[in-house]
């Protein structure tokens, strides 16, 4: 009884601790945002450096206005450009992080795959993979397929390597402790390995999707019909230096997005390993 | 000296009743690069049932060893080992392990962790309302749904070895169990093991650092020299039960038995 009390007051203390370093740490953020704005209207208007090197802060404002205020069908707007990436990144994401759980369990749990897979893993993961995209392209063409297939690449590297240090990392005490019970080895799996990877594997999932949204963009400068890497080449060739910000902007705030999705998810799933480190 | 001090039982009360028999056991760990390591000299054991035997001895001179292969998680290398008149090949349903440190699985409430012997192993596991009932033992029933971290060190031990009579083993093997607990809680802890060996009719095996935990709880103490680890003494502890911790310590067995086992511990170069 008094133990949850205890623990309840210690939660409270810890909660009163946390709050003014958060908005201290946003504050910091704003205060940032601001001299970086700073500087670049002083660049603009203070030091007349060209639009084609660095557009007004409003031209790029007015840029993003122009994409955001239309109807989600509008062929003008970011809506369905940004569907389309996102779409084939999604799909990539899955893939590759399905794959890479996998193939990443397969190589904890069996010696011989480990050693027949790990050079090749190495090996390719060392190699620069948006080199390889033009090849991709090659083989998958320039629709949908090529840009699944190369964001699932990038999003396997990090699943692969994540989920097989995590799995590689149990404590022997919990493996003993398994063995004691004559578990088999699907239910050490099942039980103790892949919880006690999940923390890594989320740390990939964290990589993972950023990833993919990356390889879907770099597909579609490639080449591609519809896409937010579609919107910045064309930007691009008739030198909208405002419109390429806005569009980068707008992918910069799609990864924030996608980074805290993973982050709640984590959260709620692996609960236990946060709580553990307070 | 060794000789005078061990208590040899009648060869034939051995023999009906030795739960854990080893003869000539021993282990040495072969490394793939370096010397091996000769961790447990052949050592003659017999453990019958529903004895509380503690082991103390020298960091590092087999304990825990012996315990693992009591426990079926390593092979001997030489002797044999029988529990219940059965070779030991494996892990067996018989035998519960208190881990050090409690070894709780993280992301399971307590209530989970102290079912997962149930739902193991490849078997049907009847047993009502054991799980509950071993939780109530313990005292833990107000945290059956919450999770490891927000318990503390003793609580964390209590649920583990609630999880080691989960499948209700006719013995139970303790490494440490509370080693890294304070002193306050650990006779706490003391008081509850002598509760539950009394209440469970289990036999129980608990290596220790500690020699007053030792004797308080063992009904036998085996010293072990160190590595290679050899039993040098078995001392049988001749005070009754009910034991309390106060009343331990003034009588006069106690007080022997800690000098001598002190005395043995010294002379291999370790001072508790
Ligand atoms: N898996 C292993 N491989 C090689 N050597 C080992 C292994 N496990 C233990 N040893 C060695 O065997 C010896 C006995 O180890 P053991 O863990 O049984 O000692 P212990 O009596 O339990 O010590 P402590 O009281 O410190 O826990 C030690 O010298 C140790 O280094
Ligand atoms: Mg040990």
């Amino acid at each position: 009884m008094s133990a949850v009390a205890d623990s309840t007051a210690v939660a409270a203390v810890n909660k009163a601790d946390v709050r003014p370093q958060r908005d201290n740490a946003l504050l910091l953020v704003v205060a940032v945002f601001l001299v970086i704005l700073g500087c670049w209207m002083l660049a603009v208007y203070r030091f007349d450096v060209p639009s084609y090197i660095l557009p007004k802060p409003d031209a790029v404002l007015w840029a993003l206005w122009s994409g955001l205020a239309v109807s989600p069908t509008s062929p003008i707007g970011y809506y369905l450009p940004l569907w389309g990436s996102l779409k084939n990144a999604a799909g990539g994401f899955l893939i590759g992080s399905v794959l890479g759980v996998s193939l990443g369990s397969l190589m904890a749990e069996f010696r011989t795959v480990e050693k027949s897979v790990m050079p090749y893993a190495f090996a390719l993961q060392s190699l620069p993979k948006v080199a390889i995209a033009p090849l991709i392209v090659i083989w998958f063409g320039f629709g949908d397929g090529s840009k699944i297939a190369i964001s699932a690449l990038l999003a396997f590297f990090p699943m692969l390597i994540n989920s097989f240090t995590g799995l590689r990392s149990v404590e022997p005490e919990k493996i003993d402790l398994m063995r004691s019970l004559s578990a088999s080895r699907f239910e050490t799996y099942r039980i103790v390995k892949l919880p006690h990877a999940a923390p890594y594997i989320f740390a990939g999932l964290d990589m993972a999707v950023v990833y993919a949204l990356l390889g879907t963009i770099v597909a579609e400068f490639l080449g591609a019909q519809q896409g937010m890497g579609v919107v910045i080449t064309q930007a691009q060739a008739i030198t909208d230096v405002a419109g390429v910000f806005a569009a980068l902007i707008i992918l910069g705030a799609l990864g924030i997005a996608l980074h805290g999705l993973v982050r709640r998810a984590e959260l709620r799933v692996v609960h236990w390993a946060h709580r553990n480190q307070k | 000296m060794t000789l005078a001090l061990r208590a040899v039982p009648s060869a034939s009360a051995a023999t009906q009743n030795a739960v854990i028999r080893a003869q000539g056991l021993s282990k040495t760990y072969t490394a793939k690069s370096g010397p091996h390591v000769h961790a447990l000299d052949p050592i003659d054991l017999d453990i019958n049932d529903g004895e509380f035997v503690s082991v103390v001895g020298p960091s590092g001179c087999g304990k825990s060893t012996l315990l693992r292969l009591i426990a079926g998680l390593d092979p001997q290398t030489g002797g044999t080992l029988a529990l219940g008149g059965r070779a030991v090949e494996g892990p067996s349903n018989e035998v519960g392990v208190v881990f050090q440190a409690a070894n709780l699985l993280p992301w399971l409430t307590v209530r989970e962790n102290v079912r997962l012997p149930l739902r193991v192993g490849g078997r049907e596991w009847k047993v009502g309302n054991r799980v509950d009932d071993l939780i109530a033992m313990t005292g833990l029933s107000d945290f059956a749904e919450r999770y490891p971290y927000e318990l503390s060190g003793g609580m964390q031990q209590r649920a583990g070895i609630c999880r080691a009579l989960a499948r209700d083993p006719k013995i139970l093997l303790m490494d440490e169990p509370f080693g890294a607990l304070d002193a306050l809680t650990r006779e706490r802890m003391n008081l509850e093991l002598q509760r539950i060996w009394q209440t469970n009719a289990k036999t129980i095996l608990l290596i220790t650092h500690s020699i007053s935990e030792a004797i308080f709880l063992g009904s036998r103490v085996i010293v072990m020299s160190a590595r290679p680890g050899r039993i040098i003494a078995d001392l049988p502890v001749d005070i009754p039960r009910p034991r309390s911790l106060d009343a331990i310590l003034a009588h006069p067995s106690y007080q022997s038995l800690s000098r001598q086992i002190r005395a043995l511990l010294n002379a291999q170069g370790e001072v508790e």
